[in-house]
């Protein structure tokens, strides 16, 4: 009867093992999919895009400057910063920035803070996108490293659950996780930006800790079995 | 007493959170000041030196004789003097045609990239438009940003020419490496510490060194001459003279002349050692030598870009994650810090309010320690005291379950669960503390900060808990409260 019922709640738990699988499966199968068609959903900090900088000749909010792109420039997604020291300079960056959205702009200044700015003197530059490779790059070593040490930590407190099992299992859930995360972020068009990597470090950690919790668990089981024989 | 005790410990608290999240302000002439040391932000957060790098378009007046050899010294020749001469002018293009194209803007974006690494640049963005050529810079902004921004827009061509052919005869190719060395000099008329740019060449380089080391020596001819006396033929004197011929190299970089010479002695070592500056015993003279040594080795040593570049633009421009935005991040986490919190005192009663208390301690301690600790604010450190304060929740929340499990809360039974909640939590994080570790020690900002964040939340975990939580959890066990 006491089998019976143990057996029924591991085939419950593989069930669940199996479902838990599948739907991270899917996520990650639709996430490549759609970086493979689509790509990544880069933030505009990232893409290639325009910027011009106005000259205001006092201090000024940003809140303002924003609501002048909202109307010149509705639903586009602007950036904007402020220049130099004095903070009399503001940037505007944007994915396209058209001459009568430049005129539009300048006008709108020139109104709310008494300049003269001309739109034939102001400049818009290009600004190249930053390749995804690039952002990745200087965080690749300091990763490597950390997993590799992680990797001779966890084969040494792990052994007696097996070396190679031990490894693997932390190698595949690390990345699985990491590809999770990415995946989601395809799906839903969040844009890889300035959070994406520390996101990658904070899963990556969490991964870490459940792993080792999970370890833990199955070496006090193990030694546990040992010592009832 | 134990009362009291436990009320000095959380006012304590209390206060060290007004001082941590308000600051503490003092009238400073006619305006308040915040005494408390402020954070310092990374680059993402703060702004950064943007540098636009143009591809040169201007070009070179060049004047040639009439075999078509380059002449340096005829710049203030007028036209007319230039055509008697038999001379030539001639506009030539600072990058031809030739070199304008997406594999050479590629490898100039690299040698940049290789050199804001060597030059310490703990974090950069390096963006390149493929079509345009241009290269834009993100540097952070310091003492000693100015510096880096004049080593970005040099080509660091290096050219080894004979005097008077303007023959080519060694070129950035025959360099191994460049280093800075210095030493004591007391000879000469200047003493004191004398730098130096050692710069090793290749095998082949080496090679050409010595053969150019065996030819451009200063070479004494003697000439024999007979005259005659007019006033007495039959007298004839012989008269010597000694004609000294020197054969000279000239060493540019950039096409700028850094040294006209000629050698003593062959240099088989393949090394030759340029002086920086004089020998001087003043000490920021010596580190202004040794900063400029330093940047020219950086930019011979990875070799030089194959198209000429301008600086167009260099402004500071602040961070678009403005102090609005940063507030609404610290109200979130505090709104989530709050809930959690919430739920633990439902669950844990009197010893979840303590602990609840304690936790706050901890993050109004943690914040103070960022600040004098001179730990880099990043976006990524942001996410490192989130996990801190996930992490000590987990500490807490384990701490008091165990607590709860037990039937009577003695001194003995919480030093006990204390000991079982510290072995278990911390063997948990043992990689966690690996990869922190590692990241500590890592040369980007970004990085480094997230590791240096995590290393003191971690040390404060540990810390903070032995002492005070358990003071606190201990006095409340005592007076009654225990689940």
């Amino acid at each position: 009867m006491k089998e019976n019922k143990t057996k029924k709640e591991k085939n419950k738990l593989s069930k669940k093992t199996k479902i838990i699988i599948t739907i991270i499966a899917i996520i990650i199968l639709i996430g490549i999919a759609i970086t493979c068609t689509i790509g990544l959903n880069f933030d505009l900090r990232y893409r290639d895009s325009k910027r011009m900088e106005l000259y205001l000749e006092q201090d000024f909010n940003i809140s303002d400057i924003k609501q002048m792109t909202d109307e010149v420039m509705p639903g586009k997604k602007v950036i904007i910063q402020k220049v130099e020291v004095y903070e009399d300079t503001v940037s505007i960056t944007a994915e396209n920035i058209t001459d009568e959205e430049k005129q539009s702009l300048i006008d709108k200044v020139n109104e709310k803070y008494g300049t003269t700015l001309v739109a034939e003197s102001t400049e818009i530059e290009t600004i190249p996108n930053t390749r995804g490779r690039d952002i990745v790059k200087p965080y690749v070593v300091p990763f490597g490293i950390a997993t590799l040490i992680i990797l001779v930590y966890m084969a040494i407190r792990y052994r007696k659950l097996g070396v190679v099992k031990t490894l693997l299992k932390t190698i595949v859930i690390a990345i699985v996780a990491e590809m999770v995360l990415l995946s989601i972020m395809a799906i839903t068009r969040i844009p890889i930006g300035i959070i994406t990597i520390p996101l990658v470090i904070t899963v990556y950690l969490l991964t870490l800790i459940g792993l080792t919790t999970y370890f833990e668990k199955e070496l006090a089981n193990k030694i546990s079995k040992e010592t009832s024989k | 007493m134990k009362k009291l005790k436990l009320l000095t410990i959380i006012l304590g608290i209390i206060l060290i959170t007004m001082v941590a999240f308000f600051g503490v302000y003092v009238q400073v002439q006619n305006r308040m000041e915040d005494k408390v040391k402020d954070y310092s932000y990374a680059m993402d957060l703060k702004g950064a030196r943007n540098i636009r790098l143009s591809v040169d378009d201007t070009t070179d007046t060049v004047i040639k004789d009439a075999e078509g050899k380059e002449v340096s010294d005829a710049e203030n020749l007028t036209d007319e003097e230039l055509t008697e001469k038999g001379y030539t002018k001639e506009e030539v293009k600072k990058n031809s045609d030739e070199v304008l194209n997406e594999e050479n803007y590629k490898k100039s974006k690299a040698i940049i990239e290789k050199r804001l690494q060597e030059l310490g640049v703990d974090n950069y963005i390096v963006s390149l438009d493929e079509v345009s050529g241009d290269i834009l810079i993100e540097i952070p902004e310091n003492n000693n940003t100015d510096s880096v921004v004049s080593n970005m827009g040099t080509t660091g061509k290096f050219e080894i020419i004979d005097s008077e052919t303007k023959e080519v005869l060694m070129d950035n190719n025959d360099i191994k490496r460049v280093r800075v060395m210095y030493g004591s000099n007391n000879t000469g008329t200047s003493t004191g510490t004398a730098v130096y740019m050692d710069i090793e060449f290749n095998k082949e380089g080496t090679e050409k060194l010595k053969n150019i080391s065996n030819t451009y020596v200063q070479t004494n001819t003697t000439n024999n001459t007979n005259t005659t006396n007019e006033t007495s033929t039959e007298e004839t004197a012989e008269n010597t003279e000694e004609e000294t011929e020197t054969k000279e190299i000239t060493m540019q970089i950039d096409g700028e002349e850094i040294m006209t010479t000629s050698f003593d002695e062959t240099i088989e070592t393949g090394r030759l050692q340029l002086s920086v500056g004089s020998a001087t015993t003043d000490q920021d003279t010596l580190n202004g030598y040794i900063n400029q040594a330093s940047s020219m080795a950086i930019i011979l040593d990875n070799g030089n870009m194959p198209v000429a570049y301008t600086v167009a633009s260099n402004e500071y421009i602040l961070s678009d994650v403005t102090e609005s935005e940063l507030n609404i991040i610290l109200y979130v986490m505090l709104a989530i810090v709050a809930i959690f919190l919430i739920i633990l005192i439902v669950r844990y009663k009197s010893q979840g309010l303590i602990s609840a208390f304690s936790y706050i301690g901890l993050a109004s301690i943690f914040v103070l320690l960022l600040r004098y600790t001179n730990v880099v604010i990043s976006i990524e450190s942001i996410f490192g005291i989130a996990v801190i304060l996930i992490l000590n929740y987990i500490f807490v929340n384990k701490l008091l379950s165990k607590l709860k499990k037990e039937e009577t809360v003695n001194k003995g039974i919480i030093t006990n669960v204390f000991k079982e909640t510290y072995k278990e939590f911390f063997i948990k994080i043992i990689p966690v503390c690996i990869a922190v570790i590692t990241f500590c020690f890592i040369k980007w900002e970004p990085i480094s900060s997230f590791g240096m964040v995590m290393f003191w939340g971690i040390l404060l975990i540990s810390l903070y808990n032995i002492s005070i939580t358990n003071l606190l959890v201990r006095i409340n066990a005592s007076k009654g409260g225990k689940k």
